[in-house]
């Protein structure tokens, strides 16, 4: 979607970060759910953490559960050309529609959101991030996409460390080790921007007669974009 | 029947006017519309066969009359007819750059009730569909437990089951229509959406058999494709990464949770997750992990890939919210839509469907003058919790324009907002949730269009 805006929309209205007035929370599940749960017997399996273990790879936002091992933004560089800059770009500019890795400044990030131009194009680890080791966590589980978690903690670590470094993030200079102790430290631009949802955000009426006064301002588009003919269904079909 | 029929009235019924479009192609149209148009129709009791043309060449016989057909088992799995071969789940190629990692649509301009087939159930992979074996294939469910323990499939559909029917829906449905008009067709607009009944164990059930501590807030599924989506998952008492709290109507979602085996009464799709998914009923479908291999109970977030980068929304005054989970009351209507033509004036039914993932759905208006009038629809049975609901209402459509829609409103008595309502507070960078009224324009022609009303 291009940078355009869109026209007469009154963007000075208040936005959805409502403030929370729960009261203070139990921290803790309401057991009553289980009220109703039936008793069962002899069924499944025990297992034991260490049999568990192969399985056990999430790494918290706080860095809970990352693996030993480091790597270094140098080793991540010759990863990333071999095995990642296809799909994301020589630069972390993406590529081929693949997802970019260096987005906006966070600073130009936020004046795009605030002035209803398109921000979320141009998303990246610079903008919408909050913290490094769920990078360390989606690249070592999902990335490269062709084969993923097939990389070693240690190249998980470097080609972390190489795209951060890629997209400035403050503190990852040439020379950063990545590791389970200076992950958790750093701190990703996007991450004080992040605001919890607290419910629903519009509040319409069920009016059922004379619902406005004057003339509905209809926009509709242009031109069709690929319409084919499918039988009777008219839809889009772009495969 | 004709007091409950609404009907557009053409007198009064003309353009104001075109603007000139924008440098984004859109053609901006007013169009002014009779103040009276959702008046009682008033179909006078017409004698039989009035006003009607008339068939005079003999009746012929069809060619299937004279030959035979084909025997049992000739399909051993049935397809639906050949004249049929239209209704399938179609993508949009420019909205992701492969497949593999992408979405298509569920076709409800050609559905008649609230269940999705299988074969149409819409798709969203992070890593492609797999074939998990389901001999090789095991559920382990530890963290904050007593007893971390481990499931075989033939384990799972052993222990008491339950059943019932929710929609589905990725957060995304209708994303592309937040900065303006763009897909003629109801399987774009809002065909990321499917219904089914869903079949599997509780995870109470589970939950009790472990014995889960009661300090864990938070549990996460995890899925053994590719991708190994993982998502966290509020329970009562949940605060977020900051210490906030998670609003109190997203923790207790989770007591209807299941892990499911089967859809519609048989095996899940390898699509939709076979053997086992999460499923978590009302909340946006990412978060019911498909191909389910792990759950985790914690006391605190992951904050996944997910859930910091994908599943967020971007807030007008800059921020990026998280934790939006709730699919709210929307609905939409599926006949007439833009993907048919309607064939000259007279009675239709005006026909679609309703879900929230709040609860039941309550009332459904239809609107066929803008929304400046509105008339109550009739809610076909069964009305259930967090699934589809169909709505009908006559229609007497006088050949004129006319800006049809629906409204719903579901038992908390949230009301579906106008897309300008949604705007104000979410602005054009939200893409997800964008759950407003869907306007759509019949024109002189019978041709129907995907339209925006953007001032009410
Ligand atoms: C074949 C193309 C391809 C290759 C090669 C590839 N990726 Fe990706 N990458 C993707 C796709 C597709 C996604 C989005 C995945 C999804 O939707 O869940 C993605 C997402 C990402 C993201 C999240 C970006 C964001 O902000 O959305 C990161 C980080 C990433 N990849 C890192 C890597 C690294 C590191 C490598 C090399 C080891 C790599 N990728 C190789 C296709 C690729």
């Amino acid at each position: 979607m291009s940078k355009s805006k869109m026209s007469n929309w009154s963007l000075g209205l208040a936005a959805a970060a409502v403030a929370l007035t729960l009261s203070a929370n139990a921290f803790a599940f309401d057991a009553a759910a289980l009220k109703s749960a039936p008793k069962v017997q002899g069924v499944g399996m025990n297992i034991t953490d260490a049999a568990i273990k192969p399985w056990d790879i999430s790494y918290f936002y706080d860095g809970t559960n990352l693996p030993d091992g480091k790597g270094t933004v140098s080793a991540g560089e010759k990863i990333y050309q071999e095995q990642c800059a296809m799909c994301h770009g020589d630069f972390g500019e993406g590529a081929h529609g693949y997802p970019k890795m260096v987005g906006d400044p966070v600073d130009q990030f936020e004046a795009s959101a605030k002035a209803g131009v398109d921000a979320v194009s141009n998303r990246g680890l610079n903008n919408t991030w909050g913290n490094a080791p769920t990078l360390m966590d989606m690249i070592h589980r999902h990335m490269p996409f062709y084969a993923p978690g097939t990389l070693t903690t240690d190249e998980a670590y470097s080609v972390t460390c190489y795209v951060m470094n890629l997209a400035s993030i403050p503190g990852v200079g040439d020379d950063f080790v990545c590791d389970k102790t200076s992950l958790p430290k750093i701190k990703m631009p996007g991450e004080p921007l992040y605001v919890t949802n607290s419910g629903p955000d519009t509040a319409n009426q069920r009016c059922m007669k004379d619902c406005y006064k004057g003339t509905p301002f209809v926009v509709e588009k242009a031109a069709s974009i690929g319409n084919v003919s499918v039988g009777k269904v008219k839809a889009k079909d772009t495969q | 029947m004709s007091e409950n029929m609404i009907n557009t009235v053409p007198e009064g019924t003309k353009k104001a006017g075109e603007a000139s479009s924008d440098r984004r192609k859109f053609l901006r149209k007013s169009v002014a519309l009779a103040a009276g148009g959702a008046a009682i129709a008033a179909t006078s009791a017409a004698n039989a066969g009035d006003g009607l043309k008339t068939w005079t060449t003999p009746l012929k016989n069809e060619p299937t009359r004279h030959m035979l057909g084909r025997g049992v088992v000739s399909v051993p799995y049935g397809l639906p007819s050949k004249y049929e071969s239209g209704v399938v789940r179609r993508n949009v190629g420019w909205l992701t750059a492969d497949t593999i990692a992408s979405i298509s649509f569920t076709p409800w301009q050609d559905l008649h009730g609230i269940i999705t087939p299988n074969g149409l159930h819409f798709e969203r992979y992070h890593a492609g569909a797999v074939d998990v074996d389901p001999s090789k294939h095991h559920l382990v469910v530890h963290g904050m437990v007593k007893q971390p323990m481990i499931f075989t499939v033939d384990d799972l559909k052993r222990l008491p089951s339950h059943t019932a029917i929710h929609f589905l829906e990725c957060p995304a449905n209708g994303a592309m229509e937040w900065r303006g008009v763009q897909m003629d067709s109801l399987q774009f607009t809002h065909g990321m959406m499917s219904c089914s009944e869903w079949t599997g164990v509780k995870l109470t059930t589970l939950m009790e058999m472990v014995g889960v501590d009661p300090k864990a807030t938070w549990f996460y599924g995890e899925g053994t494709d590719g991708s190994a989506l993982q998502r966290s998952v509020p329970m009562e008492g949940a605060v977020d990464q900051h210490g906030r709290p998670i609003p109190p109507e997203y923790t207790n979602h989770y007591r209807d949770a299941m892990v499911c085996y089967a859809q519609n009464g048989e095996a899940l799709r390898p699509e939709n997750g076979y053997p086992i998914r999460l499923f978590i009923p009302g909340f946006e479908a990412n978060i019911s992990t498909k191909y389910l291999r792990r759950i985790m109970f914690t006391d605190k977030p992951l904050v996944t890939y997910q859930e910091t980068r994908h599943y967020i929304e971007v807030l007008p005054n800059g921020m990026i919210r998280q934790y939006d989970l709730v699919n709210e009351a929307n609905s939409v209507i599926n006949y007439p839509c833009p993907d048919f033509k309607l064939n000259g004036k007279g009675t239709y039914e005006i026909r679609g469907i309703a879900w929230s993932g709040y609860g039941k759905i309550a009332h459904v208006d239809v609107s066929v003058d803008g929304g400046k009038n509105w008339k109550q629809a009739n809610l076909v049975e069964p009305v259930l919790n967090k699934c589809v609901t169909k709505f009908t209402l006559p229609f007497e459509w006088d050949g004129e324009e006319a800006l049809i829609m629906s409204r719903a409103t579901d038992e908390t008595g949230y009301v579906q907002p106008t897309l300008k309502q949604l705007r104000e507070v979410r602005g054009f960078n939200s893409i997800y949730h964008k759950n407003s009224i869907q306007v759509w324009k019949i024109e002189k022609t019978g041709e129907v269009k995907n339209v925006q009303i953007e001032n009410v």
